[in-house]
This record gives C-alpha cells, sequence and structure tokens, in this order.
C-alpha cells in the first residue's frame, strides 16, 4: 500500500518528526515492512507491506493507529459532523444479510472541482484524479480512512434500490467496461431495471457520476468480507474496495465515511443535502476472547504481567478486563483478525517488540531419530555419483507429453498424471520418466561446446493409477560424447554403452540395465532407487575368509557366434568349472574383424582359480579342457 | 718421438719430459671425455624412460553436487546436532495436507487454479505449493505416540511447485525447507534460540538475526527472519539494499489449529515451524543473477556452484 508522509502525519501528529528510516523502522518492527520509498508531487510515498490479515491497516488511518500504539502518541480525530439524517429520498432495500449497513445520501451537485492538495495527494498515490468531485472525494477518503464509498448518478436509478444477491446470468457492465455475466452468489446493488453494481467491488458503468450528472447518490456501506473475496475471484476483479472490504472494513465507518464525503462535497462544489438517512445496523461484533497469563507467558517466553498486556491492547482500541489470571478483550470493530488467544498474545508481544525476545535453545525432548535408510540412500548414491564425474541436475518434476511417451511404458498412460492447469503444453505432464529431462540438459550441454557430458538426477517420477499418480524415487544418469584424451597417458574414444553399464555395476546394480541410446553418442539408463542395494544394519559385514594361496590365471581365445551371448557363454563355462575354486571368469577382449570367419567374433575368456592348497597344473589343465568343451556345445571353438 | 731422437743431447731431457706431460694430459682429456659422453647417454636413457612431473597428469573426472541440494545438505548438517531427522512427503499432495490442515480458509487465493497446479484426472489432488504438508502428515503420523517420545523435531527439505511464469526470478518448481519442533511449553524464546544457532552454524558466528512480526495462517505468532547481511558483515550493500539486513525465512509458533487438525491438544503441546525458500537463499549467498541457471543444468555452472563436499 501507498502511504504519503504528510497525510500520515496529519492523522498522527507524532508520525512527522520521525526520518523517514526511522518510519521505515518503525513500521517493518510493527510487522509492516517498506518495499520501497519514492518522491511524487514534492512528498514521499511509502510502499508499505501489509500482510492479508490486516485490512484495516491498509489505510493512512489504519497505519496511524499502528504508529500511535506503539508509540503511545495520540491520533488526531477524525473531522467527521455528523449530517442530520431524514426520511428516505430513495427507498433502499437490504434484501441480504451480506450487507447489513447502507449509510446513503442524496446531493445536489452545484459548480466546482476537486481541490489541487486532493488531486496531488491521489496522484502522489498513483491514482488517477477524476475532476469530478463526488469520485475523487470517494477515492481520497479510501486511501485516507480505509472506507471504500461510491457515488451514482441519481437521475439514472429507476425506483427504489436494493441490496440483494444477483440473478443467475444476469448481466451487468461494470465500470471498466465489462460486460459481467452474474450468479446467485454475487451481491449487488439494483434497482427497477436490474443490476447497478458490484457491491463492494466496482459500480456499473450505467448509473456512473459523469460530468454531466446533477445529482448523485451515495453509498457507505458495509459487506461481508467472504462474499466480497468471492465475487472479486469469481470475476477476477481485484479493486481497492475489494481488498479492503474482502480483507475487512470496519462496519462503524459506513455513517462516517458517508458524513465525510457529504462534508466534502458541500465544501468543495457547493452540493446541496436532499436527504441522508442509513438502513440497516451495525452487524453483531465478535466473540470476546480470553487470554490466560500462563499462555502469554508461555509464549512469550517470560513471565508477562497481565495488566501490562492489558494496557497493550487498549492501545489497540480492544476493550480489555481483567480477571484474575487472565484477561478478557473485545476487539474494535476494524480488528477481524483477534479471534483467538493466541491472537492477542502475539499483539501484546507485537508491541512490546520482537527484539526483546530472549534467545534459548529448547530442551530435548526424547532421543533423536536417525536418519532414514532412503534419505541416506540417496545421499550416498549423489556423493557417489559426483565423484564418479557425474554432475547432479535439478529439472522439472513436468514435462511434455511427446518427451514423456518417448519413455514411458505404454501401461503408464499419461492422462492420470496430467495437470488441468499447466504453464503450457510441454510442462504438462507430471513425467514417467527422468531421461527426457536428462537427455534434453545433456544434449544442451554438448551444443554448448561441452566435449563430455555427465549427468545423473534422483528425483520421483509418477506412474498413473486409481487413486491418482503413484510416485517413485529413480536413479537417471546420462553420459556422452568424447571420454579421455585431456592429457598424455589417456587415449580419447567416444563413450559406449558398456561405459554406462559399468556405473550401473558400480552402484550395484546386480543385473544388466536397461541401457538407451539417447542420441549419437549419448547413452543413459535409469533405476528405481529403492531397488539399488541399500547400507545394511551392521555396521561392518560379517567376515568372509579369502586363500592366501598363489591364484591361477589361464586364458582361452574363442571363436564364438555373433549372436553368441557373453551371458550364456559365461554361465556354460561356469558350470563346467569347480565353484569353490572358480574365483572370477570374464570375457577380457572382443575382437571383429574381416580375417575372422564371417559370422564370428574372438573372444578371449579368462579364468581366475584360487583355493586353500596350492593349485597342481594338470588339475587347472583338466578344468580348462572342461570349460573349452563347455563352449564347443554351445557352437565355440579354440581360435588357432 | 723422432723429434726426441733427432734433438741435441742437453735438451732430450727435457723435451722428453714435456712429450711425456702433453701425453699424460691427452690421455686425461680423452678419459674425461668418455666419461662425459657416457654420463650424457645414461642422462638421455633416464629421460626417455622418465617423467616429466610438470606435465599434466590424468586427472580422474570430477562431477558435482547440485548447488540447491548441497545447500539443503547443509542445512540438515546444522541441525542435526540438535536431535533434528529429515521427513519427506509427495509432490502430488492432497488440497486437505496442503491447506486445510495448515489452518488455510476454504477460499484463501493460494487455493486457485491461477495459483497452484491440479491435475485432471483427479481434482482433488494438487502439486504441493510448500514443504508443509510434510508436517501435516508427521504430526497426523506421530500424534498417538507424542507422549512416549516427548515431542518431535525435524527438517523438511524438498520440491515444490507454484503456477508463477518462468524468469529470472520466479520459477514454476523451487524447493523449501521446513523445520518443526513439537514439544512441551514451547515459546518464541525457543523458536529464536535455534534459529540463531543455526544461522550462526551457516553463516559465521558473528551473525546476528532479527524476528519481526508477519503473518502465515499456519503460525500464531508469525514472523519473518532477518539475519545480519553475510556478505557486507552488515555494513550495508546491494544485496540488504544498505540496510544490514537480509530476509532469511518465515517462521512463527505453530497455529493451535494446526496442531488439533493432527489430534494434538494445544492446551498441552506447542511448537514452532520454519520454511525456508532454498533458491532464493544460494541466489543470495552467490550472487547467481538468475534463477534459471539453477535449472538450466550446465556442467560449467555445477561444476562450479556444487562441488563436491
Amino acid at each position: 500500500m501507498l502511504l504519503e508522509r504528510q497525510a500520515l502525519a496529519q492523522e498522527i501528529p507524532a508520525a512527522a518528526g520521525l526520518e523517514t528510516r526511522e518510519l521505515c523502522e518503525l513500521f517493518a518492527a510493527l510487522g509492516f515492512p517498506v518495499d520501497g520509498v519514492a518522491r511524487r508531487e514534492g512528498t514521499e510515498v511509502l510502499d508499505v507491506d501489509i500482510t492479508a490479515n490486516r485490512g484495516d491497516a491498509m489505510s493512512h488511518r489504519g497505519l496511524a493507529r499502528e504508529v500511535a500504539a506503539k508509540l503511545r502518541q495520540p491520533l488526531t480525530p477524525i473531522p467527521a459532523l455528523p449530517t442530520p439524517e431524514g426520511p428516505a429520498v430513495v427507498e433502499v432495500r437490504l434484501d441480504s444479510p451480506a450487507c447489513p449497513i447502507y449509510s446513503t445520501a442524496v446531493l445536489e451537485l452545484g459548480s466546482g472541482a476537486t481541490p489541487q492538495q486532493v488531486q496531488a495527494f491521489l496522484l502522489a498515490l498513483e491514482a488517477t484524479p477524476k475532476r469530478l468531485p463526488a469520485v475523487d472525494a470517494s477515492n481520497e477518503l479510501l486511501h485516507r480512512y480505509g472506507h471504500p464509498t461510491h457515488a451514482f448518478d441519481a437521475d439514472r436509478i429507476q425506483g427504489a434500490v436494493s441490496i440483494r444477491w444477483a440473478k443467475a446470468g444476469e448481466t451487468l457492465v461494470t465500470l471498466d467496461g465489462v460486460t459481467r455475466t452474474l450468479t446467485s452468489q454475487d451481491l449487488v446493488i439494483a434497482d427497477a431495471g436490474g443490476a447497478i453494481a458490484l457491491a463492494g467491488v466496482m459500480g456499473g458503468d450505467g448509473t456512473k457520476v459523469t460530468e454531466s450528472t446533477r445529482r448523485v447518490l451515495l453509498e457507505s456501506a458495509w459487506f461481508d468480507p467472504k462474499t466480497v473475496r468471492a465475487t472479486a475471484r469469481r470475476h477476477s476483479l481485484h479493486t481497492d474496495a475489494s481488498h479492503r472490504f474482502g480483507r475487512g472494513a470496519d462496519p462503524a465507518m459506513a455513517r462516517v465515511a458517508r458524513d465525510l464525503l457529504v462534508g466534502r462535497l458541500q465544501a468543495w462544489c457547493g452540493a446541496k443535502l436532499l436527504g441522508a438517512w442509513t438502513v440497516g445496523g451495525l452487524p453483531p461484533v465478535g466473540a470476546p476472547v480470553t487470554l490466560t497469563e500462563s499462555l502469554l507467558s508461555r509464549i512469550a517466553g517470560e513471565p508477562m504481567p497481565l495488566p501490562d498486556a492489558a494496557e497493550a491492547l487498549r492501545r489497540l482500541g480492544c476493550e480489555v478486563a481483567v480477571e484474575g489470571d487472565r484477561l478478557v478483550a473485545q476487539a474494535p470493530r476494524w480488528r477481524h483478525d483477534l479471534a483467538i488467544p493466541e491472537d492477542l498474545a502475539e499483539e501484546v508481544l507485537r508491541l512490546k517488540g520482537y527484539e526483546g525476545i530472549s534467545s534459548v535453545l529448547p530442551p530435548l525432548e526424547g532421543p533423536p531419530e536417525p536418519l532414514s535408510a532412503a534419505y541416506l540412500q540417496r545421499q550416498r548414491l549423489s556423493r557417489r555419483l559426483a565423484h564418479l564425474g557425474f554432475h547432479q541436475t535439478v529439472t522439472y518434476g513436468f514435462i511434455s507429453p511427446e518427451m514423456d511417451a518417448a519413455f514411458v511404458d505404454p501401461a503408464n498412460p499419461a492422462e492420470g498424471r496430467t495437470l488441468a492447469n499447466p504453464l503450457g503444453q510441454e510442462y504438462s505432464v507430471m513425467r514417467g520418466s527422468l531421461l527426457p529431462s536428462l537427455r534434453a540438459a545433456a544434449e544442451q550441454n554438448l551444443r554448448q561446446g561441452g566435449r563430455e557430458v555427465r549427468l545423473f538426477e534422483l528425483a520421483p517420477t509418477h506412474a498413473s493409477g486409481p487413486q491418482g499418480p503413484v510416485e517413485r524415487f529413480m536413479l537417471g544418469v546420462v553420459w556422452g560424447g568424447t571420454l579421455g584424451g585431456d592429457d598424455y597417458l589417456s587415449p580419447a574414444r567416444g563413450v559406449r554403452e558398456a561405459d554406462l553399464s559399468g556405473i550401473a555395476r558400480t552402484l550395484g546394480w546386480s543385473g544388466t540395465p536397461t541401457v538407451r541410446v539417447l542420441g549419437e553418442g549419448l547413452f543413459g539408463f535409469e533405476l528405481p532407487v529403492a531397488d539399488l542395494p541399500q547400507a545394511g544394519d551392521r555396521i561392518i559385514p560379517s567376515f568372509r575368509p579369502f586363500s592366501r594361496f598363489p591364484a591361477v590365471e589361464r586364458d582361452l581365445s574363442l571363436l564364438v557366434d555373433l549372436a553368441c551371448s557373453h551371458e550364456v557363454l559365461h554361465r556354460a563355462m561356469a558350470a563346467a568349472l569347480p565353484a569353490e575354486c572358480l574365483q572370477d571368469l570374464r570375457c577380457v577382449d572382443v575382437f571383429r574383424h574381416k580375417s575372422l570367419p564371417e559370422g564370428r567374433q574372438a573372444w578371449l575368456m579368462r579364468m581366475r582359480f584360487q583355493a586353500d592348497r596350492t593349485l597342481v597344473g594338470d588339475e587347472v589343465d583338466g578344468w580348462v579342457a572342461a570349460a573349452l568343451a563347455a563352449a564347443e556345445s554351445l557352437g565355440a571353438r579354440l581360435r588357432a | 718421438m723422432d723429434l726426441l731422437k733427432a734433438a741435441p743431447k742437453e735438451q732430450k731431457r727435457d723435451l722428453g719430459a714435456a712429450i711425456n706431460g702433453l701425453k699424460q694430459q691427452w690421455e686425461e682429456g680423452l678419459k674425461a671425455r668418455q666419461v662425459e659422453l657416457e654420463d650424457a647417454k645414461k642422462r638421455l636413457a633416464a629421460l626417455a624412460t622418465g617423467w616429466d612431473p610438470t606435465l599434466p597428469p590424468p586427472v580422474p573426472a570430477q562431477g558435482a553436487l547440485h548447488p540447491l541440494n548441497r545447500l539443503m545438505d547443509r542445512l540438515v548438517d546444522v541441525f542435526r546436532p540438535l536431535g533434528f531427522h529429515v521427513e519427506e512427503g509427495p509432490e502430488v499432495e492432497t488440497e486437505a495436507h496442503n491447506f486445510d490442515g495448515l489452518n488455510i480458509p476454504e477460499d484463501h487465493p493460494a487455493k486457485a487454479s491461477s495459483d497452484t497446479f491440479y491435475l485432471a484426472a483427479h481434482p482433488e489432488l494438487l502439486l504441493r505449493t510448500h514443504t508443509s504438508p510434510v508436517q501435516v502428515r508427521t504430526l497426523l503420523r506421530v500424534a498417538p505416540e507424542l507422549a512416549t517420545r516427548g515431542g518431535i523435531r525435524f527438517l523438511a527439505p524438498g520440491r515444490v511447485y507454484r503456477k508463477d511464469e518462468i524468469d529470472p526470478t520466479h520459477s514454476p518448481m523451487f524447493h523449501q525447507v521446513e523445520g518443526m519442533l513439537v514439544g512441551r511449553g514451547i515459546g518464541m524464546q525457543h523458536l529464536k534460540g535455534t534459529l540463531e544457532y543455526a544461522l550462526r552454524a551457516l553463516f559465521g558466528p558473528h551473525t546476528e538475526i532479527r524476528l519481526r512480526p508477519s503473518y502465515f495462517p499456519f503460525v500464531e505468532p508469525g514472523c519473518e527472519v532477518d539475519v545480519s547481511c553475510p556478505l557486507c558483515a552488515a555494513k550495508g550493500c546491494r544485496v540488504c539494499k544498505g540496510s544490514g539486513w537480509v530476509e532469511i525465512l518465515g517462521a512463527g509458533l505453530i497455529h493451535p489449529n494446526v496442531l488439533a487438525y493432527a489430534g494434538i491438544d494445544p492446551a498441552e503441546w506447542s511448537g514452532w515451524a520454519f520454511g525456508m525458500g532454498v533458491e532464493r537463499m544460494a541466489m543470495m549467498l552467490s550472487q547467481t543473477p538468475d534463477l534459471r541457471l539453477f535449472f538450466e543444468n550446465d556442467q560449467r555452472f555445477l561444476k562450479v556452484m556444487g562441488g563436491l563436499d
């Protein structure tokens, strides 16, 4: 909210002597931080941040009340001369409980314009003066006292005025020229011809005050906050009036604001009062709130005497009675946020100043909990991958349906994971896989001139389910570009699928991961984190004995069918070897060349034997022969 | 030698000595040169098989943790000694956990589809707009055992979503770290004490903190917390706009309605909660000019900003 310093000083003269910096600190200490200070129209304007619960502070008067309470200084009385009320000039009916009070007056306008200083005040607050006294006065009162009012062109109103719920489908052209189709939850001001204003939100175009307006009907009412909020939201019509009524205005100000408005029109343009009257009455006040000394002291962290607390609350306008170990406070009509004892305690602390709160570490209530295994597993995985040269990424959880479909099982349809109101189609599906996002990040890195890209992400993916998307934490890894070649010992080569497989193995994945080709020389895999090994309960695993006798290594160079899988050959050869002595069996070299028989490749299979004794050459020869026979049974033969 | 034979007798003695001297000199020279050549050969051989320690060596590939994760890990590290553990929750949440259990009124603007992402096939489900639903889930879970355990204290780091367009200071997905403590007789002094400890552990022992009144529906009293500017030691700079203070998080005592929703008696139990934006803090600390850099995942950015430890 914009606050003009001179207008503030008119409400609270003690503020006039404060430096701008002091004033900003004072507001911040009261819970209203100042976002900026500007100079406009020869005056200083503060941009004050008002929290949503404090509609009462959204005016110069409202903030002045806060300063007055904090500084224990008096406010200037509101200079309103009560307008003598008489019989209604126009019939006004209250047909909805959402408007309990409606103060009004009809005036015949004379000649005269909005005073210069009022125009300057409005300009300083970035409001445009209309140079129509009825409109400018209403606007000025809103900023000064926080109570929205409205002026209708009385000669354009047909018959009686009623404040009623709109009829579903009824239309109204609002002041901004937009035709609004209303619902039965919208509160309107209506005449015999239909709706003429959206109550507490915006006036209607058909009854607006113009230069040719001769007679005005003033409106100074109080509308139910919830109703106003709903209407403003329904029509996306957030106005100065809806902000104030929506957060709760002061119903007692209905009459006062009407009187102020009448006084201004009389003074500015010699308006003649044709009649003033009020329909309805003040809504009931909220229930009083009881605050015990023990609750107050618990919240404040120190003993707080109730008489001091009562005094603080009185400065804020509460009526307070102290009864033994508790106080009972009736909040003023402008405060709609004081509903529970904690609210009162906050007010007492706020006026005392949060800077006075002491600093104490809370006592430990019980034994602390360890970090969860799943959390620790992700921490370990990310550190391990970072040490393996991979960079952790953070990408959005939603992607385009096309990107998603390319990587997700058809059994996981995107419909169950689609947002109703995405930022755009490209961010509309809660992803079923991390790979599309990782691929995009990897390609971007390579396009930007990266020689090699190594990325990983640990994040949830979603699967459509009958009750809604089911979350599963996944690890995605991508690797691409050129490996090595950065120093005189490491030859350069392209990244291969096998490199990714190796990473999955080193993370403890037991099987062969599905390595996806994501682009030229760019590969990736994705694994459910829960299926990767977690740290066991034991700090150190149980001891497994190992042999101190020498190991024997034997190689077999085999010609095998191109279609032969290593897994099958390995299984067959291992089955032929004594499990207790076979320490390792693996292919250590693959040779494919046109010099080899067609359809064949050469694999160098290495066997490593070790036992709790020295192995004899003959027995090892026997094992190797058995392994060869097993390989031959699969069509392999010894390479000459 | 021929010269010596032909030389006059009286000179023979001197001449002979001179010749011998020359011969000796020559032989010594030859020997020295041979040693020299031998050494040179050895040196070359050594060089050929040797190692130039000034050549760039092979360096194992070095990756990096994401700076946002690093910052969240650091926060967990800071709170661990106080007995806080980590609680987590799903990103797709119910309205009840995200709003109702947090004392957020039925018609609060944050519930609007202009602010919150909803699921098309499940209108009651949404993408959590803060990590606070983890509070609701955790309190509901521990409520029956609260008396036996004496209370609870935890952090909830995680990803959250709000319907903001992507620009240098906004992102539809970002991270929060939420902290909560429930016990008996907990007041504002405990909130201040904990945050003072934590923020000093993060920013240095001379850090000062300041609480200012503020409003969040799920706490009462509520406050914003400022730290003395860690970049200029509170002398006044661009980051703190010359004030010496930087706003770092929002906090307060847990609203009794939040405890009651979870089945915890607010007359017996009380506590505090805080929530901070991870990106906001990361940008402030690192002076990163554009929020989007954290989600672009450029390795050059990650290497410098993330690091390993």
